[in-house]
């Protein structure tokens, strides 16, 4: 009846079993906490192909080259903005801190992509005006 | 003897039934995450009557309880089966190699490793092609799995314990008379 | 020890009792259990709902974002038929570009005046579409407005001469451009006109593309050129498309929606005065010009339109936000378009059957 009685009667291929499959997947537990699948991701094109795919919880500057020069991004609080281009216009720049969709550079065929955060997905599809 | 296993069979669906409809009332935050008290009933049978009787129980356990839910040849029936019949294939089979191997426990565990798995394959297959869903999901189905398992064998064993002591008792009823 | 025990009992125990079974009694269970098994995995098969997913692919073309969302149950169905949705939009970049200088628009410019020339069916239809809206917007809409929206420089925010303005103001006029159906040319009467196709083209390669998918076996997809946007069909969950509008007080926020609507095989599109323009001695200079004035008309904020056609939603909501609310309300209910206005004072005037599908973020003014 007690909990030792009924430990008495599991035999030792029993307890191995157990031990054995707790500590798989604890640590497979462990081990999907790692590559967890980011949330929000950065993507950079240029010209349609993908040039970056970044984190957005480091922040960093990178610079990609495009047909008329380089366009240099910023990723700073989980936010992203473009500060440099060679773009006649500079409206990618004006366009400033972005969370979520996308800022681009047109002249440099630059396509700067933010994975949306959940919220937005489930909200909608596609933004007009 | 065939009639009284069949009255046996019966009950014993009738059970694993009502405690399959006594765990749907206990609420659970994952949906998914069942205790499997049902199991305990498959893996008695198992124990006392052998394959055919734990699987036909198995069957009918599925069958009616979807068919009361309402969700017969849906998604959830066509788990559960896979799950049930998986689960007491295996038992079976390892009852019939390795006898001694595992005890009443080591049984339980194994019959939910391979109905979760089972499961697992099945949702992959059928209904989620996302493998990077399923593979995220496995560790914490198995840990559960291992635990729930390892409750219901406890209880089994306790069960088959007295069991065979009443069993004992009627055989030496019955050697007296 | 006890355990074993119990279990060699139990072996014993079943050996006596186990339900006894000729051969072929148990071989039949077997079958029946096979078979049900088998039924019941091949009907969960071919009822399996979740096969389709969604797959989008964006490219920068028309000088702008363009993003295709299609419904597949394949990668490789999924990006040919986005592909030829591309491709198909590139072609009609080529026609409709009158910055580029072989494109069909730019002949017809260049000879304005001269000689009519000879186009292909889209052109031809494109021009048919706008000079539709032109006569539904009492000339509100117009795309010979070119001349005047060319001394206009957005970039180095110059504001034109208003002696320019009026001279050019005198090219304008869409009854000026002849179409021939049976030679399938154009002619542009007066010299010095020039057509500009912006606040039309981008809504017809919406409907093209949204056709070439459909043509290409899609059943649901989404075609978002920058924002005028064609839907059809719906997604695997077997909701709409649903699209959010624009804020136009969001200033720096480019995300920032005050309302979704769900698009059943509708198009829908926004005009807004914060998508080209400049700040100037306090006022805001931006793209959408009266074509009787040449200047920036002030009268609306943003104007969305919904119908069937992508065309005419891109130019509608040029048109009626030049027009502005009063009578662009009317045209709207004339047509049996379903749209949304947003005025000057941040007031929203919407049709009838706007109001039952439109879900607000937040209370716009």
């Amino acid at each position: 009846m007690s909990l030792r009685e009924l430990f008495h009667n599991t035999t030792l291929a029993d307890r191995i079993l157990f031990s054995l499959l707790i500590v798989l997947s604890l640590s497979g537990i462990a081990f999907i906490k790692e590559i967890l699948p980011d949330n929000s991701t950065l993507h950079i094109y240029v010209d349609g192909h993908p040039a970056y795919i970044l984190p957005l919880d480091k922040n960093r500057v990178v610079s990609v080259e495009g047909p008329q020069g380089k366009t240099v991004v910023e990723i700073k609080d989980h936010q992203v903005r473009i500060i440099e281009s060679p773009c006649h216009n500079k409206l990618c720049i004006q366009t400033g801190w972005v969370r979520s969709g996308a800022v681009v550079c047109l002249p440099n065929r630059v396509v700067v992509t933010l994975g949306d955060p959940d919220k937005h997905r489930k909200t909608v599809d596609a933004t007009t005006g | 003897m065939q009639q009284q296993d069949k009255y046996r069979i019966a009950l014993l669906s009738a059970f694993a039934l009502g405690l399959h409809g006594f765990e749907n009332l206990l609420p659970s935050p994952i949906p998914w995450l069942r205790l499997g008290l049902a199991n305990i009933v498959t893996l008695i049978t198992l124990l006392l009557y052998g394959m055919r009787a734990a699987v036909m129980v198995t069957l009918i356990r599925v069958m009616l309880a979807s068919l009361i839910a309402g969700s017969f040849l849906g998604p959830a029936f066509i788990l559960s089966l896979g799950g049930g019949i998986a689960s007491t294939l295996i038992m079976g089979f390892v009852l019939h190699i390795a006898p001694r191997l595992f005890s009443t426990m080591g049984l339980s565990i194994i019959g939910a490793l391979f109905h979760n798995l089972a499961q697992l394959f099945l949702a992959y297959f059928l209904f989620i092609q996302r493998i990077e869903a399923i593979l995220f999901i496995t560790p914490v189905i198995i840990l559960f799995g291992t635990l729930t398992g390892t409750v219901n064998g406890a209880v089994s064993a306790l069960l088959m314990k007295n069991l065979i002591k009443y069993d004992q008792k009627v055989q030496n009823v019955n050697e007296i008379k | 020890m006890k355990s074993r025990q119990h279990v060699v009992d139990s072996k014993q125990v079943n050996t006596k009792r186990a339900v006894p079974a000729s051969y072929l009694q148990s071989t039949v269970y077997c079958l029946l259990l096979l078979l049900s098994t088998v039924y019941c995995l091949l009907y969960a098969c071919s009822c399996s709902p979740n096969k389709e997913r969604i797959f989008k692919k964006d490219r920068i073309l028309m000088d702008t974002l363009v993003a295709i969302t299609v419904v597949s149950d394949s990668k490789d169905n999924a990006e040919k038929a986005i592909d030829a949705a591309f491709s198909e939009i590139e072609y009609l970049e080529k026609l409709s570009n009158h910055y580029s200088p072989d494109s069909e628009i730019t002949r017809i410019n260049r000879n304005a005046g001269i000689s009519e020339v000879k186009v292909s069916h889209d052109i031809l239809k494109l021009l048919e579409k706008a000079l539709y809206v032109s006569e539904n917007t009492e000339g509100a809409f117009d795309v010979t407005i070119g001349p005047v929206i060319a001394l206009y420089d957005f970039h180095k925010k110059i504001i034109p001469d208003n002696g320019m303005i009026k001279k050019n103001l005198l090219l304008v006029n869409y009854r000026d451009i002849i179409i021939n159906r049976d030679r399938s040319t154009v002619l542009l009467k007066r010299k010095g006109m020039l057509i500009d196709l912006g606040g039309i083209a981008k809504g017809y390669a919406a409907d093209k593309a949204a056709e070439t998918l459909k043509k290409q076996g899609v059943r649901s997809g989404l075609v978002a050129v920058a924002g005028d946007i064609k839907a059809f069909g719906l997604k695997p969950d077997g909701k709409p498309w649903k699209i959010g509008i624009r804020n136009p007080e969001s200033g720096d926020k480019e995300d920032d929606i005050m309302a979704t609507v769900e698009l059943e095989d509708m198009a829908i599109s926004t005009s807004g005065d914060y998508e080209r323009f400049f700040l100037s001695g306090g006022k805001r200079y931006h793209h959408l010009l009266n074509p009787k004035t040449g200047l920036s008309s002030q009268e609306c904020r943003s104007v969305s339109i919904i119908t069937k056609e992508g065309a005419y939603t891109d130019a509608f909501a040029t048109g009626i936000f030049i027009l502005g609310p009063g009578q662009g309300v009317k045209v709207l209910d004339k047509l049996g378009f379903e749209g949304m206005i947003i005025d000057s004072q941040g007031k929203s005037h919407l049709t009838q059957g706007l109001r039952k599908k439109i879900e607000f973020k937040r209370t716009v003014s």
